[in-house]
C-alpha cells in the first residue's frame, strides 16, 4: 500500500508499489555498481521509471530533490573552478615541499596535511585533481615511487573531507537533509578527523617512511622550483582568497542569519564570477563563463538528482520505514547500539560501493527511527555515525570514493598503476582502525 | 583529384620493434613531423612523431591527461630533458607511438584531404581500407605542388 502523500496510487499494470519501487531501486543500484553505464544516466532512468511507473507524481518527485545539496555542490564547484586558475593550489603544494627542504618523508607529511586541509574546504575530487599531478611531478623529480604519496593523499582526502559540512558529499547530504550546519560538523566531526590524520601517518611511516630517500641532486631540483611563478594571476588570487574566506565565514554564521549553505555557496559563486569577469568585454565574459560552467561536474549533479527521486519513491512506499524497524529490532532499539551498527555498516558498505547512493538511502531510513528512539536529539549521534562511516569507509578500497579512482587514474597515466588488491590490503585494515577510533569516539562522546 | 594522386607512394616507415633511438635519428635527420609505422606485412599500425618525443622528454605530470597546466615554476635544463630521453632510447617505439589512426583512403577527395591536413597540421597516411596496407603519405608540400602545377 502506498503510504506517502507524494505517491499517485496508480501503479502501472496494477503492480504492488512496494515491490515495483523496491525492485526498481535494487536493479538501479546493481547497474550503477557494474559501472558499465554512466551512473548519472542510470539514476535518471531509475527516477524516470519511478515517476512513469506511478510511484510518484512529477510534483512529488521534484519535492524529493534536495536543492540545498545541489546548490551547495554547484556553488563550491564554481568557486573552486575560478580560484584554481590563479595557481594558488600549486603554489601551496610547492611551497610546502620546499619548506621541508625537499626531504621525501617531509614532503609526504606536508602533502597529506595540505590534502586534508584542502579536502575539508573543497570537495575531495577537486582536491586530488589539484594535488595528484604536482605529487607526480615531485616524485618524478625525486626519483621515488609515487605510490606511498598517492596512498597517503587518498587517506588524507577522505579524513579531511570528513571534518566539515562541505568536505565530502555524504556530509553535504546529511547536513542538508537534517539541518545540521557548518559549525555542527566542525564541533562533532573535526576533532576526530584532526586526531586521525597524524595517527594515519604512523603506519604509513612504518611501511614506507624509512625507505623514502632521494639524492641531493634530485632534492635540489625541487628546491629550484619557484613557487611564486605558480601564481598566474595575482588579482584573481586575492579575489579567490577573499571570496573563499567570506564563504567560510558565511557558512559559520549561516545558522544565525537564517540562511542555508546553498544560498551562501551560490552567492559566493556569483560574486566570484562577477569579480573574475570585471572589467572584460561582454564577449570575453561569455567565453569565460562558458568554460567555467563546462567545468562544473554535471554528471555528479544529475546523478544526485536521479538518486534523490529514486530514494523519495522508495520512501513513499514505506520500504525504508520497514527497514528502519528491522534495524531497531536488531539493535534492541538502543541508541548506542544503533549508532555503532550504523557506523560499521556504513564503513564496510562505503568501502565496497559508492557512498553517495548508500547515504541517500540511509538518511530517510534514519529519519524514520526518530519516533522509536525518542526525538530528533536522539538521532544526532546516528548522523555522526553515518558521516564517519561513509567518509572514512571510502578509504577501504579503490572504489570506495570517487577521489580514490581519480588518483588511481593519474597513477596509471604516469606509468605507476595502483593495483586494486594491493591498495585494499593496505588500506582496508587502516580504514578499520580509523572506524574503531570513531567507535570509541562516538561511544564516549555521545552515550 | 584524390588522395592517391597527391601522395608520396614511397614514404620513410618505421617498424613497431624499431628503437626510439632509431626513430629519433630519423626524425632529427630528415626533419619529419611524423613517420608512419607498419608491421611486417606493410599494414599501417600508427605514427611516431615529434609529439611522441616531446611526451618522453617532458615530465609525465605535464603531458598526462588532466595534468599540470601552469608549468612556469618548473625550472629544468636541456640536460634534464636529455637524461629523461636517454632512459627510453632502447625501448621499442610501440611503447609510445600514436595508435589513433588518422588516415585517408586513396579515394578521399581533394577538399576532404586538405581539410584533414589542415586539422592535423601534419602529413597523413593513405591506407587501403580493405587490406590496411600503407599506400603513401600526403603532406602539405605534396598538396601544394599539385595545386601550383594545376592550370588556372
Amino acid at each position: 500500500m502506498v503510504e506517502h502523500e507524494g505517491a499517485t496510487g496508480s501503479i502501472i499494470f496494477g503492480l504492488d508499489p512496494l515491490w515495483y519501487a523496491g525492485t526498481l531501486f535494487v536493479l538501479t543500484y546493481i547497474v550503477i555498481m557494474t559501472e558499465r553505464i554512466n551512473r548519472a544516466i542510470i539514476a535518471l532512468l531509475g527516477a524516470g521509471l519511478m515517476v512513469l511507473g506511478g510511484v510518484l507524481t512529477q510534483e512529488a518527485a521534484l519535492q524529493g530533490v534536495d536543492f540545498n545539496t545541489l546548490g551547495l555542490l554547484t556553488g563550491m564547484m564554481i568557486i573552486v573552478t575560478v580560484s584554481k586558475r590563479s595557481g594558488i593550489f600549486q603554489f601551496l603544494a610547492i611551497w610546502s615541499a620546499k619548506k621541508v627542504k625537499a626531504d621525501p618523508w617531509g614532503i609526504l607529511v606536508m602533502m597529506m596535511f595540505v590534502t586534508a586541509v584542502l579536502s575539508a574546504f573543497l570537495d575531495n575530487v577537486t582536491t586530488v585533481l589539484l594535488i595528484a599531478p604536482i605529487t607526480l611531478l615531485i616524485t618524478d623529480s625525486l626519483k621515488v615511487s609515487a605510490f606511498p604519496y598517492l596512498f597517503a593523499e587518498i587517506m588524507a582526502a577522505n579524513i579531511g573531507g570528513a571534518a566539515t559540512l562541505i568536505g565530502d558529499p555524504p556530509n553535504i547530504m546529511i547536513g542538508s537533509a537534517v539541518g545540521l550546519g557548518f559549525n555542527d560538523f566542525i564541533f562533532n566531526m573535526a576533532p576526530l578527523a584532526v586526531a586521525l590524520l597524524p595517527a594515519t601517518m604512523i603506519p604509513i611511516y612504518l611501511i614506507w617512511g624509512r625507505k623514502l630517500t632521494a639524492s641531493d641532486e634530485n632534492r635540489e631540483k625541487i628546491m629550484n622550483y619557484c613557487e611564486a611563478d605558480a601564481i598566474t594571476d595575482k588579482r584573481l588570487l586575492w579575489q579567490s582568497l577573499a571570496v573563499l574566506f567570506a564563504v567560510m565565514v558565511g557558512f559559520i554564521v549561516a545558522h544565525n542569519i537564517h540562511q542555508q549553505p546553498a544560498s551562501i555557496a551560490m552567492f559566493g559563486a556569483a560574486v566570484m564570477l562577477l569579480l573574475s569577469a570585471w572589467p572584460r568585454s561582454t564577449g570575453e565574459q561569455s567565453e569565460d563563463l562558458e568554460k567555467t560552467f563546462a567545468e562544473v561536474e554535471w554528471i555528479t549533479i544529475f546523478f544526485f538528482m536521479g538518486l534523490f527521486v529514486l530514494v523519495h519513491g522508495l520512501e513513499a512506499t514505506g520500504i525504508l520505514q520497514i527497514m528502519a524497524n528491522s534495524v531497531l529490532d536488531l539493535t534492541g532499539g538502543d541508541p548506542a547500539n544503533t549508532a555503532i551498527a550504523i557506523l560499521w555498516v556504513s564503513a564496510i558498505a562505503s568501502a565496497l560501493v559508492d557512498n553517495i547512493p548508500f547515504v541517500a538511502t540511509m538518511i530517510p531510513m534514519i529519519e524514520s527511527m526518530e519516533a522509536s528512539l525518542g526525538g530528533p536529539e536522539a538521532l544526532e549521534p546516528l548522523w555522526w555515525s553515518l558521516a564517519f562511516g561513509a567518509c572514512l569507509g571510502g578509504n577501504g578500497s579503490l572504489v570506495g570514493a570517487s577521489a580514490n579512482l581519480i588518483v588511481a587514474g593519474f597513477a596509471e597515466r604516469a606509468g605507476q598503476p595502483i593495483r586494486f588488491l594491493h591498495f585494499m590490503l593496505l588500506a582496508f585494515p587502516l580504514m578499520l582502525v580509523t572506524i574503531l577510533c570513531s567507535h570509541v569516539y562516538i561511544y564516549f562522546r555521545y552515550f | 583529384m584524390k588522395a592517391k594522386d597527391l601522395m608520396d607512394p614511397n614514404p620513410t616507415t618505421l617498424h613497431p620493434s624499431d628503437t626510439i633511438g632509431k626513430a629519433v635519428e630519423c626524425i632529427m635527420d630528415k626533419r619529419y613531423r611524423q613517420i608512419p609505422v607498419v608491421d611486417d606485412e606493410g599494414c599501417f599500425q600508427g605514427v611516431f612523431g615529434v609529439n611522441c618525443l616531446l611526451r618522453m622528454v617532458l615530465p609525465k605530470a605535464v603531458m598526462m591527461d588532466k595534468g599540470l597546466v601552469n608549468v612556469q615554476f618548473i625550472n629544468e635544463s636541456t640536460s634534464d630533458l636529455h637524461r629523461r630521453l636517454e632512459e627510453h632510447l632502447n625501448d621499442p617505439i610501440s611503447k609510445c607511438m600514436h595508435f589513433d589512426k588518422m588516415q585517408l583512403s586513396p579515394d578521399t577527395l581533394l577538399v576532404e584531404t586538405l581539410l584533414k591536413i589542415y586539422d592535423t597540421k601534419s602529413s597523413i597516411p593513405v591506407v587501403d581500407p580493405d587490406t590496411q596496407k600503407l599506400l603513401g603519405m600526403v603532406s602539405y608540400w605534396d598538396a601544394g605542388k599539385c595545386i601550383l602545377k594545376a592550370e588556372v
